[in-house]
């Protein structure tokens, strides 16, 4: 964390909000600031932050104003960030990324949920996987998303 | 209706196609977004490599 900056250089700031309204006050926030002429840049609302959002402007100053009236956000958090610390959450990671084949999964929402499989292959551009469900009395392979699934066993060989 | 993604330029659209880069290739699975206020100074645009201030989805599916 560093001092406020100056006009030329910028600094990333966090806006709480209530939690599922991150990217209404962003849309609010950007309106009011194109209306108002704020020098605010950029305002980034990653999934991965619920009930924050990442707003790029030269100083808190310009942030507190143009939240002034806008619905559902709460207060700037203190301090500041830099583009470093944030950058991860412009390049989001495939949901497949830590699942390997024959890992032991489970299916946590759809028509399996609750279910426990064996990871069969793992398709990381679609961000998909086929697995095998344990119980079933007949191995299909089924194929879901990648991100409905939670990793119970890393990498096993078959029993 | 929820809104769409350009699968190719990751703008977040309205209609059936991108206004900007005018393909029909939208999708609706999307995560994460970006409002670009202020694309000529924004750090986070040029990071991004966007140059024109829009609405944009960090993930699209």
């Amino acid at each position: 964390m560093s001092d406020e900056s100056t006009s030329n250089e910028f600094a990333i700031f966090v806006v709480k909000t209530t939690a599922n309204q991150e990217r209404s006050v962003a849309n609010t926030m950007a309106q009011i600031a194109r209306k108002e002429h704020f020098d605010i840049r950029a305002i980034l609302v990653p999934d991965e932050l619920k009930g924050y959002i990442l707003v790029e402007a030269p100083d808190s100053g310009i942030v507190d104003l143009a939240i002034q009236n806008v619905a559902h956000a709460r207060t700037v958090v203190k301090g500041q960030s830099s583009l470093e610390e944030v950058s991860h959450f412009l390049t989001p990671k495939p949901t497949v990324t830590g699942i390997t084949e024959g890992a032991i999964i489970e299916v946590i929402s759809g028509p399996f949920k609750g279910e426990k499989a064996r990871v069969k292959r793992v398709d990381e551009s679609h961000e998909e996987i086929t697995v095998e469900l344990f119980d079933a009395v007949i191995p299909i392979p089924i194929t879901i998303r990648g991100d409905t699934v939670r990793v119970l066993k890393k990498e096993e060989k078959n029993a | 209706m929820s809104d769409q993604v350009c699968r190719e330029c990751h703008r977040i659209v309205t209609g059936q196609t991108c206004p900007i880069c005018g393909s029909s290739n939208l999708s609706s699975d999307w995560s994460g977004m970006v409002v670009i206020v202020d694309a000529e100074r924004s750090a986070i645009a040029k990071k991004m490599g966007i140059d024109i201030p829009d609405k944009y989805a960090l993930k699209v599916r």
